[in-house]
């Protein structure tokens, strides 16, 4: 950089800052040593002194995160973070969605909420402190070193600072300029985040993130102090924290897909949802696994290596879904950061600690002699977990190709990538059948008891309820089939599966745990998850597409029909399956076009309306209005089924500016200069002018005061269809300098109609055009000009007039007067006179609705009479300037998706229900403690 | 050998079996002559021939979308994908089609578009009323 002297800029603020994170780092590196002395020496002063560090560091990133929302709220330009992601348009309410749209502003989302939850073990956590907060400390000091941007070399560096300057990062002639601060205004938030999703899903999904952290914590703790089955207890609940908190971040980025993009849909097995999961997964085979520990003894290493597992993941999934390895593959567009090592040291340095914990500690985990009796609860729970194990196996795998196709080619350059050909139908296959076997499990294990002892005795009654509850799953089964097309045995057995796993443990809660408090977090999680296999099932087998019109003619690629919209022209009513669907009305507010679909249902006999609904899908601009930047879905939601409707095309011209110049250049303009009455006669329609209408009203534009507006009314009358009558009315508007137009288009006949420029001057005349007559009037009296009655009010020595500015020596003066036309419309108009260095001057006054223009010329004071001069507008003979293109493409539909969601609902009531059974269960473990 | 472990052990050969069988699933990104022989739907990524018409035109029937594309090899053939025309599909980048040859065109069932990310070229902004 050079050495100007830069104005405006805020630089202390980042000095503060860059501080402010080094001291942060540092004192997470005391923090770490501290906690380590702690817990190897087992000494109170050391974990003083590691807690006051770790406070340090709280409070210094709280600062550093303060200190950016401030940056962000009064718009510091000159810093990247802000200018990347803040504009002076952007609404105060999307500030926190700004703060972390970045990369640097997400990673200290996730270390706020370690900083939160380090407090909270710093309180709460007694003897198990020094080395669960050694471990949150490390892993802290690696998040903290993704933002402490320490640069070694220009290209190697350590950390990205979020107080970079847009001038250190970018070159530009700007910066030779000192006052470039003035010049520059931000990018903003990306118009497709600009929704309470973004503001709501991120803090959740990261607190899960960060949550994910303790139970590993507390595993390394339990390892390396080789207290391995006392950690058992405290993890425990926070393992049902972070799978509550986890599962509801990423259930809200499903909800947002269905309810905010446009995909059609809640899952895509998106690399990056996917990526989200797995940790999620392997922390519900980590709680089974704990559960059994506590309650037998058996299953500890099993406990460890999924918590461990479980964390590595979440890194991964980082490394994943920032480093842009995964390209072509994922919908979701991350930037790059350069930083991919760090997380790769990250993932490789968790791994290597923690394997070398477990394996030098392998021996010291005493496992119980006798072993797990397949009659017992532990021996299923355990199946269970090695199946989500599985699950997330099969998972990373697939989501890994593009890792997987990195590596093989450092070996092998010739290497072609791999791709999963139907990622979907790849993913849905494999992961069924661990919702089968989690089904089964779920029911099966709930009756069986831990250490069974006495099997013999309580063999007739569990089988006799397991039996009853496959009885009456099948029966379910058959009667849900008659609702749910499932077309494959499998998915029939994946229905019964997902039946038998509610039926049965609600047969428990009952019969078994005698509606014992304790176990009804588990029965609501488990059945919880077999409503959501009923709803995936029923709003991914039944999913129909209701825009598929079945008369229009299409080519079928394997047999497959794959029309999924239809187009809709304005109010035509078209059928499909079902629905009368008409697109009746659209309008703008800002940025965004809401559409008004309406959905009509009626009786086939009788006619009449059985079922009728609005929707709003809408389409937003960016903010240049250049062009679409997001299509909003709009869903009629009923207790089974949802309408889920997307706006899928538009007529190119309302999609970008680009498009509509390009369709106007192609346009073939004719000019015709007609008069009211006249009759058009061209090749598709004739064209009867009916008259001019003065201030019109018009969709697009809305009149404000001293606007100047015309009209001309017209009717169309196609060859085609003589009894067809198309009205239209184009017009133009004077804003103080600003021509408008507002061409009309008739679209049934492709014609587009504009008035030339020179028309508004045609009824709004100017002078030159005019004659003025002198007319004397005396004050309170009224004369007549023209059929126009004039009435003088007086002098307002308060003088104003568009154009008049006062200058020293000046006498101006308006003259008040009333007039009332043939028509009876009145209007009060004051034109101006003025005395300027001895000589007279005035300035005119006009009312364009009775296009009466008044000048008064001289004041008479002896006879106190005041000489106007009027002139009247030749309304009655003004010539058209019309320009007519013909052949204009359309500009009156939208092209429209409509997909029908069976039972949608079960999927959200049983995730909410999983969700809720780990809330619950974790207050009753805290309870119990 | 505990039963635990005798479990574990059908496990596993069920996931290996199951791994073989997933990877399956998997390809690689061919070309339109590859696509030519093949009878199944296959992979193929390519650029957006841009010089070449892209026809769509919902009036007439908006789940017919028609454009050319060059695959690795350089060979451009036409695509038709029956389905609305994406967003942003002049500025794609890289293009994967799913899809096989039917005659001379390829018939899509699935397309996934990259465009250049969000920062990669952006410009300062400079506000509208000053000159520089």
């Amino acid at each position: 950089m050079n050495s100007l002297n830069y104005i405006g800029e805020h630089l202390w603020l980042g000095n503060v800052g860059h501080f402010l994170v080094l001291l942060a780092f540092i004192s997470l590196l005391c923090a770490i040593w501290s906690y380590i002395k702690a817990t190897n020496l087992n000494d109170q002063s050391w974990q003083k002194i590691g807690r006051y560090a770790y406070i340090t560091h709280g409070v210094s990133l709280l600062a550093v995160i303060g200190l950016i929302f401030y940056a962000m709220l009064n718009q510091f330009y000159e810093y990247k973070y802000v200018w990347e992601h803040v504009s002076p348009d952007l609404d105060k309410r999307y500030m926190f969605s700004a703060f972390w749209e970045g990369q640097e502003g997400s990673f200290l989302l996730w270390m706020f909420w370690h900083i939160i939850l380090g407090f909270f073990l710093i309180r709460k956590a007694k003897d198990w402190e020094s080395p669960v907060m050694a471990c949150l400390s490390g892993i802290q000091a690696f998040l903290a070193s993704m933002i402490v941007g320490i640069y070694f070399t220009d290209t190697f560096r350590v950390g990205s600072s979020p107080f970079i300057l847009v001038r250190e990062f970018f070159d530009g002639p700007i910066f030779d300029n000192p006052e470039y601060v003035n010049l520059i205004e931000g990018q903003g938030l990306n118009e497709l985040l600009q929704n309470y999703w973004m503001t709501i899903h991120p803090p959740t999904l990261f607190l899960g993130f960060a949550s994910v952290s303790i139970p590993f914590c507390y595993a390394v703790a339990g390892l390396w102090t080789k207290r391995h089955t006392e950690w058992l207890k405290p993890v425990l609940p926070w393992t049902l924290f972070t799978a509550c908190i986890l599962g509801t971040g990423i259930l809200m980025g499903s909800a947002w897909a269905y309810e905010a993009l446009s995909f059609g849909g809640y899952w895509a097995w998106d690399p990056v949802e996917n990526a989200s999961l797995v940790p999620w997964i392997l922390l519900i085979a980590g709680l089974h696994t704990v559960l059994v520990a506590k309650a037998t003894g058996q299953a500890i290493k099993a406990s460890y290596l999924f918590f461990i597992l479980s964390f590595v993941l979440t890194i991964y999934s980082t490394y994943l879904t920032r480093s842009g390895i995964l390209g072509d593959t994922s919908a979701h567009a991350f930037t790059e950061m350069g930083l991919e090592w760090q997380l790769i040291l990250f993932i490789f340095t968790a791994l290597g600690l923690t394997g070398f914990l477990f394996l030098k500690n392998l021996k010291s985990i005493s496992v119980p002699k006798d072993e797990e009796a397949t009659s017992s609860r532990e021996f299923w729970m355990f199946i269970g977990s090695l199946v989500l194990l599985f699950s997330s196996i099969l998972i990373t795998y697939s989501t890994s190709l593009p890792v997987i196709n990195k590596i093989a080619q450092i070996f092998n350059p010739e290497f072609d990538d791999m791709v999963i050909n139907d990622p979907i139908e790849h993913y849905n296959k494999y992961q069924m059948w661990i919702a089968v076997f989690v089904g089964i499990l779920s029911g099966t294990a709930q009756y069986l008891r831990y250490k069974e002892f006495n099997w013999a005795s309580r063999m007739k009654k569990v089988a006799s309820h397991i039996g009853g509850s496959i009885l009456f799953a099948a029966v379910l089964t058959y009667l849900a089939t008659q609702w749910i097309n499932a077309v494959a045995w499998q998915y029939i057995l994946l229905l019964f599966t997902a039946l038998f796993g509610i039926l049965s443990n609600i047969d428990y809660f009952i019969n078994f745990s005698k509606s014992n408090a304790k176990a009804a977090g588990s029965v609501i999680s488990h059945v919880g998850f077999g409503l959501m296999i009923v709803g995936i099932m029923a709003s991914g087998l039944n999913k129909r597409y209701l825009s598929s019109n079945q008369f229009a003619q299409a080519e079928l690629v394997n047999g497959l029909d794959l029309r999924k919209n239809i187009t809709l022209l304005k109010d035509e009513p078209m059928f499909m399956n079902g629905y009368w669907v008409t697109y009746t009305a659209d309008t703008i507010k800002k940025t965004i076009k809401e559409y008004e679909v309406t959905f009509v249902k009626k009786d086939d006999s009788t006619g009449e309306i059985v079922e009728s609904f609005i929707l709003n899908p809408n389409v937003q601009y960016d903010k240049k209005l250049t062009k679409v930047a997001a299509q909003n879905p709009s869903t009629k939601r009923y207790a089974f089924r949802d309408v889920f409707t997307v706006i899928s095309g538009l007529p190119p011209e309302q999609i970008d500016v680009e498009s509509a110049k390009e369709i106007a250049d192609t346009l073939n303009w004719k000019r015709y200069d007609v008069k009211v009455g006249e009759v058009l006669d061209l090749e598709k329609s004739k064209i009867i002018l009916e008259g001019i209408t003065l201030n019109p009203a018009n969709k697009e534009y809305q009149a404000e005061e001293d606007d100047m507006s015309a009209g001309v009314q017209m009717s169309l009358w196609p060859h085609k269809d003589i009894t067809q009558k198309i009205d239209v009315l184009p017009m133009l508007a004077y804003r103080g300098q600003f021509l408008y137009r507002f061409p009309a288009q008739a679209n049934p006949v492709n014609t587009r109609i504009m008035l030339a420029d020179e028309f508004l001057q045609e009824v709004y005349q100017t002078d030159e055009n005019l004659v003025y007559e002198d007319v004397v009037i005396k004050q309170n009296e009224t004369a007549e000009f023209k059929g126009y009655k004039i009435h003088v009010v007086g002098i307002d020595k308060e003088a104003s007039h568009p154009y008049y500015t006062k200058q020293e020596g000046d006498v101006p003066a308006n003259i008040l007067i009333k007039v009332q036309a043939p028509d009876g419309s009145v209007a009060d108009l004051r034109p101006m006179f003025l005395l300027r260095n001895n000589q007279t001057n005035n300035l005119k006054d006009y009312s364009p609705e009775l296009g009466l223009h008044a000048r008064i010329m001289f004041l008479d004071p002896v006879n106190e009479a005041y000489h106007f001069s009027f002139a009247l507008d030749n309304r009655a003979d003004v010539t058209i300037p019309l320009m007519i293109a013909e052949n204009v493409p359309r500009n009156d539909y939208i092209v429209l998706e409509a997909i029908e969601f069976p039972g949608i609902n079960f999927f959200w009531l049983g995730t909410l229900m999983m969700m809720l059974g780990f809330g619950f269960s974790m207050f009753q473990r805290l309870k119990g403690n | 050998m505990k039963k635990i472990h005798i479990v574990s052990f059908i496990m596993l050969a069920a996931g290996i079996f199951l791994f073989i069988s997933a990877s399956k699933d998997t390809g690689t990104f061919h070309t339109f002559t590859q696509a030519l022989k093949s009878e199944s739907p296959i992979k193929i990524s390519g650029q957006l021939s841009k010089d070449k018409e892209i026809y769509y035109n919902p009036e007439k029937d908006p789940n017919y979308f028609s454009f050319f594309m060059k695959d690795s090899e350089g060979i451009e053939k036409q695509v038709v994908l029956l389905n609305k025309k994406p967003q942003d599909f002049e500025r794609s980048e890289t293009i994967v089609l799913t899809g096989n040859m039917v005659d001379d065109k390829f018939m899509a069932t699935d397309m996934l578009l990259k465009c250049p990310s969000k920062y990669k070229q952006e410009e300062i902004y400079v506000r509208s009323e000053v000159s520089l």
